[in-house]
């Protein structure tokens, strides 16, 4: 790469760090206006009681939960593009990395807090952690909440490392590019980078190994998550495809937001020549495949369920497609399966536009399958007379929404302070077009011969 | 326990026992109707047929006990577990309020304290002092008046003799004015709620959901 | 640190300075190079590549296996009990905390291995900023008095270079 090009790309993507514009402090001050009144609606439910919320016999699961299993789905993306695009070595990866695995670690830090914010008595929640108590009792092992504690606690730390180590190079980019209180924090942040061969053969070898190991824990977490349903003897929960089943939805959630986040970063951060609909168009694929996949897993589960014919199962099955949950689920399977094939199977609408619209879509419809997975079976389970209709409360409401403003939030910072795009992959990789001239040498196999040559 | 729906008149006496005696608060009939009430037995009803042959039925529920309790694997805290006696219990010390074991529970017998409970003066008087108050945010539900039962056996203990039959009653089966609730040990089988389990007229609820629930009911089964 | 470096433009020409300060008689160990990208298709890229940390991994994710069997069975059988008549000690449920922890125990000690390992956290070492505006650093570490001159021949010889120096001399 010339170094010219090479000095463009570091220019481009360091400038979001060292100016600010006025708009940076309008969207904090905005999205953190919105999460401090998310937090002070909790406070108010801890202080006054849970009965604030809208849960109630027999539905005790509602948005909470339903925001719970939605942010962990969407913390997918990274692990998506990050750990599987790595392996198989998919080029056109390479900008979009960083801004994958910043959802997913974000993702999973507000999916997270959810199994506390809906807590009867959260300041207790400590106790999942095992450690040796005075009483002699450690967490159940064999209870699904536990399961989620280790596997959402696991994904995390390997997230975040995940995040954090390639970050280190471009730690050293800014530390090197910046002076006075700027320098030093980088300083400290990039660990003494030099870029040595020795550190970059080590990183790239704990990159690999982290990109095998995560794999395998992001589908045991989303299929945890899944268990927390299909281990309790609910009409329509006890279906042994909610493994599979929710990992794929979440696949699916999580590619729409990185679709979503893509596009705003490139329209904010004046990214056009990094991102480039290119990357919008193979996203728009997977996005298309895993509607599919998600059409197929529902076709699954409700034509097993339509055979069983149970009557408590057949029960709930109508109440979403027939009868009061019917207008949601049937914007569910629009938002989900109608919409992407369209905008993603014909090709001229597979443009950013179509992609981000259909991701929209895909946001809400994702939402309205894990509220319709909880509350309709919920309310109507075997016996009659205990049925319940879940009426949603403005505390909720706010907790739940405001999630998305706490990512918006998150994800500004992060870009204010980190770049969005990782330099050295970039660099690494072949050249985009919009970047320059392909370095001849650089995919050349060196020639040069150890020993002297004077 | 044995619950004898021919008997069992609908009267509500063993609601209003059970609350007495477990210190269960009553919600308002604003919060009630959002759901909040914690009838740790309750009187279902149900209307069958149309009208002029219209039956009432009803149907007392309370926890079944079940030997293979949903509710038990999924408390991430132990707070529900079941006892050597075959109860199981539900130790509010213990709970975080998740309320997994609630939305596990076939029957809908859990249920959540949503507020913390207040009785009006000079109401806080009646309180029993031998069971525990439940603070907002844990889960509560039927123990069979285990606090009965314990003090029954601290008692026969201390008098070197066994439990006979009858001597312990949960308060719904003492209230209840036409003896339809019945209480006994069923590792005895000459007990008399192990007379009536077996009775050609008993049933369990919801057995094909494999819980295998301790309570019998028995009622005719009728031509129509 | 007293230190002697060359800066250079491309793979090819810190290739050739390699090559030249290895026929001065310097063995890997105290030829520092530092690059912006990994300079995987070079050949002085490929130094100091082997490394245990594959190894480390799959021993962390041991060692996380065997907390989480510990802390299972320890806790299970020592207090057993009865939750819906299930075994106090069944290897079904007990799999998924001992798959987490392995995988944990596999992801922390990789990350252990590699901050130590590429001495990361450690400050000092030879390094110019210029390096993140794509120059290759090739240089010597506190050289002997007397292998200086030849030294910065070496450097000299490929004319794309900027040859610095640091420290007293």
């Amino acid at each position: 790469m010339s170094a010219l090009a090479s000095r463009r790309i570091t220019d481009d993507l360091v400038r979001p760090l060292t100016r600010t514009s006025w708009r940076f402090y309008l969207l904090v001050a905005l999205f953190g206006g919105i999460v401090a009144t998310a937090a002070t609606a909790w406070l108010s439910q801890a202080y006054f009681g849970f009965g604030v919320t809208g849960i109630r016999w027999p539905v005790y699961w509602g948005f909470y939960v339903t925001s719970f299993v939605f942010w962990i789905g969407i913390s997918h993306a990274g692990t998506l593009i990050s750990a599987i695009l790595r392996l198989v070595n998919a080029g056109w990866r390479r900008p979009v990395t960083r801004c994958a695995e910043v959802i997913t670690v974000f993702a999973l830090m507000i999916g997270a807090l959810f199994p506390i914010i809906h807590l009867g008595r959260p300041w207790l929640a400590f106790w999942l952690f095992p450690y040796p108590s005075e009483r002699l009792i450690w967490p159940n092992f064999r209870s699904p909440l536990v399961w989620d504690f280790f596997a959402i606690n696991t994904y995390l730390t390997g997230s975040v490392l995940f995040l954090l180590l390639p970050m280190i190079p471009d730690f050293a980019v800014v530390r090197d590019r910046s002076t006075g209180l700027r320098h030093r924090v980088y300083k400290a942040l990039a660990l003494g980078w030099r870029g040595t061969p020795r550190q970059w053969h080590r990183l790239e070898s704990a990159m690999h190994i982290m990109a095998i190991a995560i794999l395998p824990v992001a589908v045991s977490v989303h299929t945890i998550v899944s268990f927390d349903f299909s281990m309790a003897p609910v009409p329509m929960w006890q279906s042994t495809i909610f493994g599979p089943y929710f990992v794929a939805g979440a696949i699916f959630s999580g590619i729409a937001a990185l679709i979503i986040a893509m596009a705003v970063l490139r329209r904010f951060l004046h990214l056009q020549d990094y991102l480039l609909p290119l990357h919008f168009e193979n996203l728009g694929k997977l996005l298309l495949v895993m509607a599919l996949l998600w059409g197929y897993f529902v076709f699954n589960e409700r034509l097993v369920t339509y055979y069983g014919n149970g009557p408590a199962e057949m029960a709930v099955f109508w109440r979403t497609q027939r009868e009061s949950f019917a207008p949601l689920y049937w914007t569910m399977v629009i938002c989900n399966f109608v919409a992407p094939l369209v905008l993603m199977g014909i090709r001229r609408l597979r443009t950013i536009t179509g992609t981000v619209i259909a991701s929209l879509g895909v946001i809400v419809g994702m939402w309205l399958e894990r509220f319709l997975i909880i509350v309709p079976s919920l309310g109507h389970k075997y016996l009659p007379n205990s049925y319940g209709i879940y009426r949603p409360q403005p505390v909720e409401i706010i907790v739940a929404f405001s999630t998305f403003a706490a990512m918006a939030l998150l994800y500004v910072l992060f870009a204010k302070f980190v770049p969005i795009i990782s330099i050295w992959e970039l660099k690494s990789g072949p050249q985009t077009p919009a970047s320059g001239v392909a370095d001849a040498s650089h995919g050349a196999v060196s020639t040069a011969v150890r020993g002297a040559q004077p | 326990m044995a619950a004898d729906l021919d008997r069992c008149t609908g009267c509500g006496a063993c609601v209003t026992a059970c609350h007495a005696e477990n210190n269960i608060s009553t919600v308002g009939a604003d919060q009630a109707a959002r759901g909040r009430a914690k009838h740790w037995i309750r009187v279902e009803r149900y209307w069958e047929g149309e009208f002029p042959d219209v039956q009432l039925k009803f149907r007392p529920v309370m926890c079944q006990q079940c030997d293979n309790a949903p509710c038990e694997p999924v408390c991430p805290t132990y707070a529900s577990h079941h006892t050597p006696d075959g109860l199981n219990a539900q130790v509010y010390n213990r709970c975080i309020g998740t309320r997994y074991c609630a939305n596990a529970c076939p029957y809908n017998v859990r249920f959540f304290d949503f507020f913390n409970p207040s009785w009006d003066k000079p109401l806080h008087l009646q309180l029993n002092p031998d069971v525990s108050l439940r603070e907002v945010g844990v889960m509560e539900k039927c123990t069979f008046c285990v606090q009965r039962i314990k003090s029954a056996q601290i008692q026969a203990k201390a008098e070197d003799r066994k439990l006979a039959d009858g001597e312990v009653q949960p308060s719904c089966a003492q209230a209840c004015p036409a003896k339809a609730l019945v209480f006994g040990d069923l590792d005895d089988p000459e007990s008399a709620v192990s007379r009536l389990t077996r009775s050609p007229r008993g049933s369990k609820l919801l057995e094909d959901v494999g819980t295998r629930p301790n309570v019998a009911y028995l009622s005719r089964q009728t031509e129509v | 640190m007293k230190a002697i470096y060359g800066l250079y433009p491309d793979g090819q020409s810190a290739q050739q300075v390699v090559n030249r300060l290895r026929a001065a008689g310097l063995t890997d160990r105290e030829i520092t190079v530092c690059s912006s990208q990994p300079m995987e298709h070079y050949e002085f890229g490929q130094m100091d590549r082997a490394t245990w940390i594959w190894w480390i991994a799959c021993g962390g994710g041991l060692i996380g296996m065997a907390s989480a069997l510990g802390l299972s069975w320890l806790t299970e059988t020592t207090w057993p009990i009865d939750v819906g008549g299930l075994p106090a000690f069944a290897w079904w449920p007990n799999l998924i905390i001992t798959f987490e922890l392995t995988m944990l125990g596999a992801i922390i000690a990789t990350v252990v291995t590699l901050v130590i390992t590429a001495r990361l956290g450690r400050g000092g070492g030879l390094y110019d900023p210029e390096v993140t505006e794509g120059k290759i650093l090739v240089g010597v570490e506190n050289p002997s008095e007397s292998a200086a001159p030849a030294l910065e021949a070496a450097l000299r010889a490929v004319d794309v270079g900027e040859v610095r120096t640091i420290g007293e001399s």
